[in-house]
This record gives structure tokens, sequence and C-alpha cells, in this order.
């Protein structure tokens, strides 16, 4: 996790078994587990550049518009949601070809630091250094 | 799941030196309040302010063993804190696992055929 003085970027790996087009087209395919778009209660989904999303789950609507869109190495969308307090996030995903795998990255960035949290930097910083000795924090595969 | 007014106790708990450093205390083991407030120099009616704190905020317990009563730390408001801070860390992971595990099973079954 980056943590600037006003925004929150969190970034995330994974290696998926299958070629870098099958697993751009599977973020994009509502009917595959896994993506945003998946067991949505709506879906409006327009992906192309300038393109709109409407995803609605579980009383929480998200909007995002498509900004960069090149099949098979690079996507990326903006994320609106009451949890981004209403802001732009940015989500920015990139899919590098590893042998017969994919090397998928996606980094969520320009999450707003939360003003509570902001509030009690301090105790925050003390908490995330002591949890991960007490609580056995496992960072799985975020890098 | 914690509520906005119990977390914001827990952030209030842990934003003062003396209460962190008795987190850290209590997370070595339970502990007697004089043992507690043995490292810090001030007077034990500030400990005890410090300590109805971090109870108020579930962060303590108090047990009664015998004569003594023991503190001891719980970490599940902490465990809450931290799954409310990293929302969108802990969606994009269960997002994520169930994509990389959908391509494994795909896989799984076109070897099988």
């Amino acid at each position: 996790m980056k943590n600037s003085a006003k925004t929150l970027e969190f970034k995330f790996e994974r290696t998926i078994p299958a070629s870098p087009g099958e697993v751009f087209d599977g973020w994009l395919n509502p009917k595959i587990p896994g993506n945003p778009w998946n067991m949505a209660e709506k879906l409006l989904l327009n992906p192309k550049v300038d393109g709109f999303f409407y995803w609605h789950i579980k009383g929480i609507s998200h909007y995002g518009r498509f900004t960069e869109m090149e099949r098979a190495a690079r996507m990326q969308h903006t994320w609106v949601s009451p949890n981004t307090l209403g802001q732009e996030s940015m989500v920015t995903l990139t899919f590098k070809k590893q042998g017969e795998d994919t090397l998928l990255t996606l980094v969520h960035s320009d999450l707003p630091d939360h003003e509570l949290a902001r509030s009690h930097e301090k105790g925050w910083a003390y908490f995330l250094d002591l949890f991960p000795e007490q609580f056995g924090n496992n960072p799985r595969k975020k890098k | 799941m914690l509520v906005m007014d119990q977390l914001t106790d827990v952030l209030i708990a842990i934003s003062h030196p003396t209460r962190r450093a008795i987190i850290g205390h209590l997370s070595q083991g339970p502990a007697r309040f004089l043992d507690v407030a043995k490292p810090f120099d001030t007077a034990l009616n500030a400990v005890t302010k410090h300590l109805k704190l971090l109870e108020r905020a579930g962060l303590i317990e108090r047990r009664k063993q015998g004569r003594e009563v023991y503190i001891s730390l719980r970490g599940e408001p902490l465990r809450e804190v931290a799954g409310w801070l990293h929302e969108y860390e802990r969606f994009w992971n269960e997002r994520l696992d169930q994509f990389e595990q959908y391509f494994r099973d795909k896989k799984k079954k076109e070897k099988k055929q």
C-alpha cells in the first residue's frame, strides 16, 4: 500500500494460467467470477475509451469511465462509489505474458484518504506496525 | 462488525502514546494493574483513565483471578479496524482470487478432456 498525504494506492498481482487476450476478455465478461462486473444486480457496461459503466450491488452503486483500452495489454477506468467519498479514483490493469501464463497487475489509485484516518495518523502508523506482529497479517499476493 | 462510534473509540484509544505502550505491553500477555502502570512516569490515576478508554474501545478486558485483577488485550477490534481501513484491499483480493481460480479450474477441465 502506498499512502500519500491525500490519497491511497493499492497494487495487486496475480498469475493467471491463460493468454493475455483470454484474461483481458475474461475481465470484461460479466459471466466470469472475480471481475468487478460479475454478480451485479444491475449492470451497464460499455468497455471502450470514454464508455461508461454502472454497477449496482448490495445497495451500492459504482460508476466509472473507461480511459484506456488496449486489448491484451492495458485497461484503465475511473471508479466512483460512496467508498471513494464521491471522488474519482483510478483502476489500472496491465496484462503481461509470462510463458503460458499472464501476469495480471491491478492498481487502484487516487483513493481518498479518510479524514478520520488522517486525524489519527500517528495512531495508524503505530497500529500498522504492531498489527502484523501480533495478529499475523497475511500480505498474500499483494505487492 | 464495528459501527462508526466504536471505530472512533478504537482510533481514539490507539492515538495516544501511553495507550499504545499499554497495548504493546499487554500484547505479551495479561498483566496486573501495577505491572501495567510500572513503566510510566505518571500518576496511577492517569493510567486508570487510559485503561478506561481502552476498555471502552473493547481493546482490553479485566479478569479477577483470586485476589488479583488481570488485564488482557482483545485483538478483535484491531482486526476489524484493519478491515475497515483496507476495504478496497480486501475487495480486490477476493475478486482476483475468484478470477484466478476460474482460469485454474478451466485449465484443469481442458486437460481432462
